[in-house]
C-alpha cells in the first residue's frame, strides 16, 4: 500500500477501512437482475453471487449482456427488475456516486475519461484536490504521477490523455479506479488494446489489490487470462446466466462450449496459399512515428506487424493509408511507383483499412448499423444522382448476416451495439469494396472466440480471392499463428522479421521489447 | 425484433419510419395552430392572410434548410440573416447599374456561393471555429453593405423583380412556389444521394467517415456553400419583396432559421436532420407569429412563446430519442 500526504489530502492505492464481509462470503448478490432496452432483452434474469475476495471472470459471446450487467452494478444504467444485496443488504446503486461511495468501481469496454484534459486531471477528476477552492495542479500532478509509478505504469502524469494510445489510456483508467477506495473493481476487457508487457503489470496489480482483499471482477475474451488470474468464472449466454464454474474444476473446451453452445475444433484457422504477385512494397518508409520501414506484401499472404503499443505499427498503415504524410521513402503498387496523398487515393488503388480505435476512427456512432457499412462504398451504389436503395440494403443486410452481427435490424444505431458487435460493423465496411489489400488494425478486439474463429476464416477466403492482408496485433498469438511472414516493430523501425512459426514466441517478444 | 431502437432515432432515410412519424407529429401541430386560430379569429382563413402567412413563412422555410445542412455536419452558420440583407443589397445596386436582370440574379447567387466558399476556407484551411468565422461575415458584410449604399437603400424600379414576389401561380403565392423549388432537390440531395449520407457521416465522427474515403473537406464546402446560397436566394426574394436593397434587412433571421431547423428535430450535435422538419419548423413559427398579430398579443410575448416552444418540442425530441435508458 502507497499514501501520498498532501496538504492533507491523502490519495492513495488503498481498500476502505474494515471489510464487512469476511473473505469468502457473499458481497453481492445478483437475485433475477434484468434489463431491457426497450424491447431488447440485454440481460434476462440473472441470479449470480461474488464472493468477498475473489477474482471472478465473465466470460460470454458478443452481446451476451457481460458490458450491460457491469453497468448495472456501476449504477451507469438502471435496472428494469431484480434485485442486488450489497453485504447482504438491498441496494438500489442507481447512480455511479452511489456505487462508488460504496467502493465498488469499474474499467469500462470503452474509455469514458475527459482526452483534452492531462492524466493527472482525469485521474483526480471528480475528486480533485482544492486548497480554498483553486485547483492544486501541481500536487495533483505529483500525487498521480507517484500513483502510476508505483503501479509500474510507464505513463507521465502530466501529457494529455488524447495523445497517449487507447491501451496506455486504458491504464490510467485501471489507475483511477485503483486509487479510489474501492472494494469491489469490476474491469471490462482490460487487455483487449494492452500487449502482453502492459497485460503484465495489469495482472500484477490485480494480485496485488486481491492480496489487500478487494473482489475482482474481470471480463474477457482470452480465456488463458481468465485461467491464469481467475479463481471462479461465470458464463453468460444471450442474457442469462448458464453457469459457474471453480477454475480447478473447468478447462477451455468446457467454457467454450457453455458460451457458444457448440464446440469449435480450431480457432487459429489458417490455410496456406502459394503466394502471388507483389501487391505492395515500400522503401524506406518514413513518416509520423515512424521510420525507414521497407516491406512487402504479395498477394495470397497475410504479412503480421507485431510490436508494443506506440511501436509505430498503426502510424505506418495510417501512412500507407495515405491518412499521414510521409516525409521520405517510397512505395510500390504492384510493381508501379505511386504516391498515396489521400485516402481516396489509396481506397482507388484498392487499400482498405480497418483502423485501430472503432470509436474515434472505426465507426459513425451515432448513425445506423446500414450507413456505417456502406460508407466506403455509397460511390459503386450511386445510379445517377440517386443511391439505389435495394442495393444499399442488400448490402447491409449481407455483411450484417455473414459477420453475425447481432441485431434486429441495420436500421439500430451503431452505438446500441456491444462491443464485439460494433468490432464487425468495422470490418464489415470494407468487405464489399473489393479492395486487393486489407489492412487490419486490432481486428479483434474484443471479439468473442466462435466470432475469431469465423474472423480468421474470412481472412482466408481474401487471400483465396488473391488479396493480401496486413495484419496488426498485440496479441501475439493472433499474428503468430496467422501470419506467413511476421515483422516486429520496436520505437517506429522495423527491427526484426520471421517467416510462418520460425522464430519462438519468446525471441518475438525479445525483439519487440529491445531486450 | 426492437422497435424501439429502431425508432429512438432521425435521420437519414435509413430510419425513415421514425422520421415520418416526427414529421406527421409537427403537421398535426401546425394544423392544429391552424384550426385554433381559424376559430380564435375572424381573419385567419382569409385568402389575404393565408397568402400572406405562407409568404411570410417561405423565406425563413428556405434559410433554415440551407441551415440544416451545416447543422448536420455538426457546424453553424450565423451569417444567413446578413448574406439575405448583403444580397439584396448586391441585386439592387446591380439593377441600378443596368445589368440585366438574369445576369444581376446569376451574379449574386454566385456571390452566394463565394460567401460559403469562403466559409468553408475559414474552417477548413485556417482551423478556424465554424461559429467564429460565421459571426465574422455576419458584422463584415452588414459593415460592406452599408459602404456600398452609404448607409441608406438603394431602391428597384426593375417591374418585372418586384412584381415576382407579388404574383400567384395557380392561386399559390409565388414565394411559397419557391420553398418547393429549393425543398425538392435538396430532399433528393440529403436523403437520396451519396453526398447527403456524406453529410451525417462528417457530422457524426469526420475522422471515421475520412477514413472511409469521404473527401471531408469537400463536403464542409459542399454545406457552407448550400446554406450561403440558399441565403442568398433569399436575398433576392426579400428585394423583390420589399423593392428596395438594404444593407439591415433580415435582422436576426439567422436564429429564426436556426430555431426552424432545431423544432424541426435537426440535433446541432449534429449528424440528425432532415428537409421536412425545417420547413414545417420554419412555418410553425410563421403561424406563431401571424397569429399573435391577428389576436393583437404584443409582440414582445411573441418572442417568448417562440422561445418556450423551442424549449418544448426539442425537451420531447431529446426524450424520444434517447428512448429507453
Ligand atoms: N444502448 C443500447 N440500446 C439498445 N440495445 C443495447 C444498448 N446497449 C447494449 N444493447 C444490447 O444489449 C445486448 C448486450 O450488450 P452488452 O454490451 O452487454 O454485450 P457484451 O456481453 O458486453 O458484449 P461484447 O463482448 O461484445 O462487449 C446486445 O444485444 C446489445 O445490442
Ligand atoms: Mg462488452
Amino acid at each position: 500500500m502507497i499514501g501520498l500526504q498532501e496538504g492533507g489530502h491523502r490519495h492513495e492505492l488503498r481498500t476502505p477501512a474494515g471489510h464487512p464481509v469476511p473473505k469468502g462470503e457473499p458481497i453481492l448478490e445478483l437475485h433475477s437482475l434484468r434489463k431491457n432496452y426497450g424491447a431488447v432483452e440485454a440481460l434476462k434474469p440473472a441470479s449470480m453471487t461474488f464472493l468477498s475476495g475473489e477474482v471472478h471472470a465473465i466470460v460470454g459471446e458478443n452481446g451476451a449482456g457481460k458490458s450491460t450487467l457491469i453497468k448495472l452494478l456501476t449504477g451507469v444504467i438502471t435496472r428494469t427488475s431484480g434485485e442486488i444485496l450489497w453485504c447482504g443488504e438491498p441496494v438500489q446503486l442507481a447512480t455511479p456516486n452511489e456505487a462508488i461511495s460504496r467502493g465498488i468501481n469499474a474499467v469500462h469496454q470503452e474509455v469514458v475519461l475527459c482526452p483534452h484534459l492531462s492524466v493527472a486531471a482525469n485521474m483526480f477528476l471528480g475528486d480533485e484536490m482544492n486548497r480554498r477552492g483553486l485547483m492544486r495542479k501541481r500536487a495533483m500532478t505529483d500525487a498521480a504521477q507517484g500513483v502510476l509509478d508505483d503501479l509500474g505504469f510507464n505513463l507521465p502524469a502530466s501529457a494529455v490523455l488524447g495523445s497517449l494510445t487507447i491501451g496506455q489510456q486504458q491504464l490510467v483508467a485501471t489507475a483511477r479506479a485503483a486509487m479510489r477506495g474501492t472494494q469491489f473493481l469490476i474491469f471490462d476487457e482490460p487487455t483487449a488494446y494492452l500487449t502482453r508487457q502492459e497485460s503484465e503489470q495489469l495482472f500484477r496489480l490485480i494480485r496485488r489489490l486481491q492480496g489487500e482483499g478487494v473482489t475482482i471482477v474481470y471480463i474477457s475474451h482470452r480465456l488463458e487470462e481468465v485461467f491464469e488470474l481467475a479463481d471462479r468464472v461465470s458464463v453468460l449466454r444471450d442474457g442469462t446466466h448458464v453457469g459457474t464454474r471453480a477454475i480447478g474444476e473447468t478447462n477451455e473446451a468446457e467454457l467454450i462450449a457453455l458460451m457458444i453452445n457448440r464446440t469449435i475444433e480450431q480457432i487459429y484457422h489458417k490455410e496456406h496459399f502459394t503466394a502471388g504477385d507483389t501487391l505492395v512494397e515500400t522503401r524506406g518508409l518514413t513518416g509520423p512515428g515512424f521510420a525507414d520501414v521497407s516491406l512487402t506484401v504479395r498477394a495470397g499472404e497475410i504479412v503480421g506487424l507485431y510490436g508494443l503499443i506506440g511501436a509505430g505499427r498503426s502510424e505506418f498503415a495510417l501512412g500507407l493509408y495515405g491518412r499521414h504524410r510521409l516525409s521520405a521513402g517510397e512505395v510500390f503498387w504492384q510493381g508501379r511507383k505511386v504516391e498515396i496523398d489521400s485516402e481516396r487515393k489509396a481506397m482507388e488503388l484498392g487499400i482498405a483499412l480497418a483502423p485501430e480505435s472503432r470509436r474515434d476512427q472505426g465507426l459513425c456512432l451515432n448513425l445506423p448499423i446500414g450507413l456505417n457499412i456502406n460508407l466506403p462504398v455509397f460511390r459503386k451504389l450511386t445510379r445517377g444522382l440517386t443511391i439505389n436503395r435495394a442495393e444499399e440494403a442488400a448490402n447491409a443486410d449481407r455483411q450484417i448476416r455473414d459477420l453475425k452481427i447481432k441485431t434486429p435490424s441495420r436500421r439500430v444505431l451503431a452505438s446500441a451495439m456491444s462491443g464485439g458487435n460494433q468490432q464487425k460493423i468495422v470490418i464489415g465496411k470494407w468487405l464489399s469494396h473489393g479492395a486487393k489489400l486489407f489492412i487490419f488494425d486490432e481486428p479483434t478486439v474484443g471479439v468473442d472466440v466462435g466470432t475469431k474463429a469465423e474472423i480468421y476464416r474470412l481472412f482466408a477466403r481474401l487471400l483465396e480471392k488473391g488479396a493480401g492482408i496486413i495484419l496488426i496485433s498485440s496479441y501475439l498469438p493472433e499474428v503468430y499463428e496467422l501470419s506467413d511472414r511476421l515483422h516486429v516493430f520496436r520505437q517506429g523501425r522495423l527491427v526484426g522479421s520471421h517467416g510462418y512459426r520460425t522464430a519462438s514466441h519468446e525471441e518475438v517478444l525479445a525483439q519487440a521489447i529491445g531486450a | 425484433m426492437s422497435v424501439e431502437t429502431v425508432e429512438s432515432s432521425t435521420g437519414p432515410t435509413p430510419r425513415k419510419g421514425i422520421s415520418i412519424l416526427f414529421g406527421l407529429t409537427l403537421l398535426g401541430l401546425l394544423l392544429f395552430l391552424w384550426l385554433l386560430l381559424g376559430f380564435a379569429t375572424n381573419s385567419f382563413w382569409t385568402p389575404n392572410n393565408i397568402s400572406n402567412l405562407l409568404r411570410q413563412g417561405a423565406m425563413t422555410a428556405i434559410l433554415a434548410v440551407g441551415q440544416t445542412f451545416v447543422i448536420i455536419t455538426a457546424g453553424i452558420d450565423l451569417s444567413v440573416g446578413a448574406v439575405v440583407g448583403f444580397t439584396s443589397v448586391i441585386v439592387a445596386w446591380l439593377l441600378a447599374a443596368g445589368v440585366p436582370l438574369w445576369l444581376a440574379l446569376i451574379a449574386t447567387l454566385a456571390i452566394g456561393v463565394l460567401i460559403g466558399a469562403f466559409h468553408a476556407f475559414g474552417i477548413v484551411r485556417m482551423g478556424l471555429p465554424a461559429f467564429i468565422i460565421t459571426l465574422a461575415t455576419l458584422t463584415s458584410l452588414r459593415g460592406i453593405g452599408l459602404l456600398i449604399t452609404n448607409g441608406s437603400t438603394i431602391s428597384i424600379t426593375n417591374e418585372a423583380f418586384t412584381n415576382f414576389s407579388r404574383a400567384d401561380f395557380l392561386g399559390v403565392p409565388s414565394l411559397f412556389w419557391m420553398v418547393i423549388v429549393v425543398a425538392v432537390p435538396a430532399y433528393i440531395f440529403l436523403h437520396l444521394s451519396r453526398f447527403g449520407r456524406y453529410l451525417f457521416a462528417v457530422g457524426s465522427n469526420a475522422e471515421a467517415a475520412r477514413l472511409s474515403g469521404v473527401n471531408v473537406n469537400r463536403t464542409t464546402y459542399l454545406a457552407y456553400i448550400l446554406s450561403s446560397t440558399c441565403a442568398a436566394f433569399v436575398g433576392l426574394l426579400l428585394a423583390s419583396r420589399i423593392g428596395i436593397g438594404n444593407a439591415t434587412q433580415a435582422e436576426g433571421w439567422e436564429l429564426q432559421a436556426i430555431a426552424s431547423s432545431v423544432i424541426g428535430g435537426t440535433s446541432l450535435f449534429g449528424a440528425v436532420g432532415s428537409v421536412h422538419g425545417p420547413l414545417l419548423g420554419a412555418f410553425i413559427l410563421a403561424t406563431i407569429n401571424n397569429g399573435a398579430n391577428l389576436l393583437n398579443v404584443n409582440s414582445f410575448w411573441q418572442r417568448i412563446i417562440t422561445g418556450l416552444l423551442i424549449i418544448v418540442i426539442v425537451y420531447f425530441d431529446q426524450l424520444r430519442r434517447r428512448g429507453e435508458r
